[in-house]
């Protein structure tokens, strides 16, 4: 007998009788939450900075001044391809993007609770993007905040990736004697831009 | 060598005892503070404990389900009935792919299979990227706490590590330098390296996909850079679809260190077109421990350490004391099913003051197990004389309602009347390091009763 099927045995054998799953009910944890206020909070909280803007254009001009002397900059937002100084062309493996001093991405789902924004697969030509950057700016319109996790999984549950991730403030550790350093092997900061 | 003697050595420095203390218990405190804003916590902890028990009921049903997904999507499942199994299975993709330089994030099942020493031997470097993790694994010490694996070291001591094997200048502790040092240092071990291995805080049966949860960013570095990702699990990893994450991610990152999320939530499902994703699913012991109707609930564990952050004894004895893979009151029941004589002590590391119960994201009833283990222990291995015979006369004055008042008086006459030089001799544990209180005069049958008859007349 293979592995699996003496794994899969023994677990049939020694498992209790089937119990229920129970059922979620997003409406028992609802405290009408001001979207915007508590997701702007909870990124502060977590390291992060949040800026209310009224279009992209405006993202690139606020970037230019949070970020003054960047070099390697990277944008996925439409009409910014002049901010792009980095040719993905050019780019042959995830390691030639280790010099990435900013990149702008857009995401479609952001989580007030926890100050979490979602960035799937299909805004990443590479997957390490938001990690090896040094500076990350994600951009999402403040009619896409969701409450709650559960409220977010409906939606992702519609919309299926093969890769993606909530990023909720910039990188940080506390391995050090508990003190909190901002900064540790992915991006050393983290702003988010509400459209409204 | 046992609890209470490796929690001997760990006292011997009473400044680092209470530093530790100190800092376990803010812990406990950030987690406090985050759950008490949460509406319906309690409700959110009964979903967990009940998805759980769920799946646990079904397992090899899910886990059919979760590898068929997988490989659909385009990634290999193996299986490993043991430790062994999963440190072979992991080298042959390795050598299979000539890959010599391994970056891993934190997973505490290829520590419990003891997989570097395993890779190391055959000469493949492995790099533990989490910041905690590189710690330890510099100083060549197992991590003593599954979420702070470094939380035993002063900022001393890791300074002076990192000048002797970073070559860092001396910094008087600094933790920001030091951090910053070690991003540099782990950054080239991302780029340089030709394998990355994860371990898996949920595997998905729906969608045959998993998430890891780090801070630092340090499983996605390796993941992402490296040709080859493997992905290590135990069988109980598994919960049944997308949106039991809601519940799971609003849980763990509150009880482990009160943040609302950890910073990364990575939902991994399908590798790029040019990388190769592996997931090792992995039982050691884990299908024995479900025969357990006692000690199945221990499988729910999504090792988030708030059990040891708040346990009076972890917290002053330290993780090493333990000397198991995952320390502190979980350890303590999941060790004894494991190896019954090499982790006997451990369900008596305990108070049985149930907090650790009380801040189980997931309702383990860990103090009602870790006494169960006692009495299974107490009938299987040989218990030391003193605590027999003690054991045994205890029995007969808790039986005989007579006899315990009367020494009860004695006990209560010696406590004020004998010298403390005989109180606190050396048979008597209670003693040891700690004055007894002042004997009361009366007992409380006896306070009882008069306070009854004190109202009635």
């Amino acid at each position: 007998m293979g592995s699996r099927a003496e794994i899969l045995a023994k677990i049939k054998a020694n498992k209790p009788e089937s119990l229920e799953l129970p059922n979620i009910d997003p409406l028992i944890f609802d405290e009408g939450l001001n979207l915007v206020e508590e997701f702007t909070k909870k990124v502060e909280v977590v390291g992060g900075n949040v800026r209310e803007i009224k279009s992209n254009v405006d993202v690139i001009s606020h970037v230019k001044t949070f970020f003054p002397d960047s070099k390697v900059n990277f944008s996925t937002l439409e009409k910014t391809t002049d901010f792009n100084t980095l040719d993905l062309a050019s780019i042959k493996s995830p390691q030639d993007l280790e010099d990435l001093d900013v990149l702008i991405l857009e995401s479609d789902l952001a989580v007030a609770e926890n100050g979490a924004v979602w960035v799937a697969d299909s805004q990443l030509p590479f997957r390490v993007l938001p990690f090896i950057t040094k500076h990350l700016v994600l951009v999402v319109s403040k009619k896409h905040i969701v409450p709650y996790m559960h409220q977010a999984y409906q939606k992702l549950n519609n919309a299926p990736t093969d890769f993606g991730v909530f990023i909720s403030g910039p990188s940080k550790t506390a391995d050090i004697e508990q003190s909190l350093v901002i900064g540790a092997h992915g991006a050393l900061s983290l702003t988010v831009f509400l459209k409204s | 060598m046992s609890h209470p003697q490796l929690a001997s050595i760990f006292n011997k420095d009473e400044k680092k005892v209470n530093w530790h203390d100190k800092a376990l218990w803010f812990v406990r405190h950030k987690r406090d503070m985050s759950v008490h804003h949460v509406q319906g916590w309690e409700e959110l902890r009964n979903l967990g404990h009940g998805i759980k028990a769920h799946m646990l009921s079904n397992l090899d049903a899910y886990l059919e389900e979760f590898e068929a997904n997988a490989k659909k999507n385009g990634v290999e499942v193996h299986w490993a009935t043991n430790a062994e199994e999963h440190n072979q299975i992991v080298h042959k993709i390795l050598k299979e792919n000539n890959a010599k330089k391994v970056v891993k994030s934190k997973s505490m099942l290829t520590e419990e299979c003891h997989l570097n020493p395993y890779l190391e031997a055959d000469g493949i470097e492995v790099v533990d990227t989490d910041l905690g993790e590189r710690i330890v694994q510099l100083a060549k010490e197992p991590p003593s706490h599954i979420v702070l694996p470094a939380i035993h070291k002063n900022k001393h001591e890791v300074d002076e590590l990192f000048q002797e094997h970073l070559g860092t200048k001396p910094c008087d502790g600094d933790p920001q330098y030091l951090t910053g040092e070690a991003r540099k240092h782990l950054r080239q071990k991302f780029i340089e390296a030709d394998a990355a291995i994860t371990g898996v805080n949920f595997a998905i049966a729906e969608t045959g996909g998993f998430v890891v949860c780090t801070n630092e960013g340090n499983a996605d570095m390796g993941a992402h850079i490296a040709p080859i990702h493997i992905a290590c699990m135990g069988v109980e990893k598994i919960i049944p679809k997308l949106e039991h994450l809601g519940v799971f991610l609003r849980l763990l990152a509150r009880s482990a260190t009160g943040q609302p999320v950890t910073t990364y939530s990575s939902h991994f499902k399908k590798p790029k077109a040019d990388k190769k994703m592996h997931i090792v699913i992995v039982d050691n012991g884990r299908s024995e421990q479900l025969s357990r109707p006692d000690f199945r609930a221990s499988l729910h564990c999504i090792r988030c350490g708030a059990c040891m952050n708040t346990c009076p004894i972890y917290r002053r004895s330290g993780g090493h004391s333990y000397d198991a893979t995952i320390p502190g009151p979980i350890g303590s029941i999941l060790s004894p099913g494991k190896d019954l004589s090499k982790h006997s002590s451990l369900p008596f590391a305990s108070t049985l003051c149930g907090s650790c119960s009380d801040v189980c994201p997931v309702k383990i009833d860990i103090h009602a197990q870790l006494y169960k283990w006692r009495q299974i222990i107490t009938k299987n291995t040989p218990q030391p004389f003193i605590k027999k015979k003690s054991m045994q006369m205890m029995g007969n004055i808790f039986a005989k309602p007579k006899k315990f008042e009367k020494i009860g008086k004695i006990a209560r006459w010696s406590l004020r009347n004998l010298p403390k030089s005989l109180i606190n001799s050396k048979p008597n544990a209670w003693g040891k390091a700690r004055d007894l209180p002042e004997g009361p005069k009366q007992s409380f049958d006896e306070w009882y009763n008069e306070r009854k008859q004190n109202k009635n007349s």
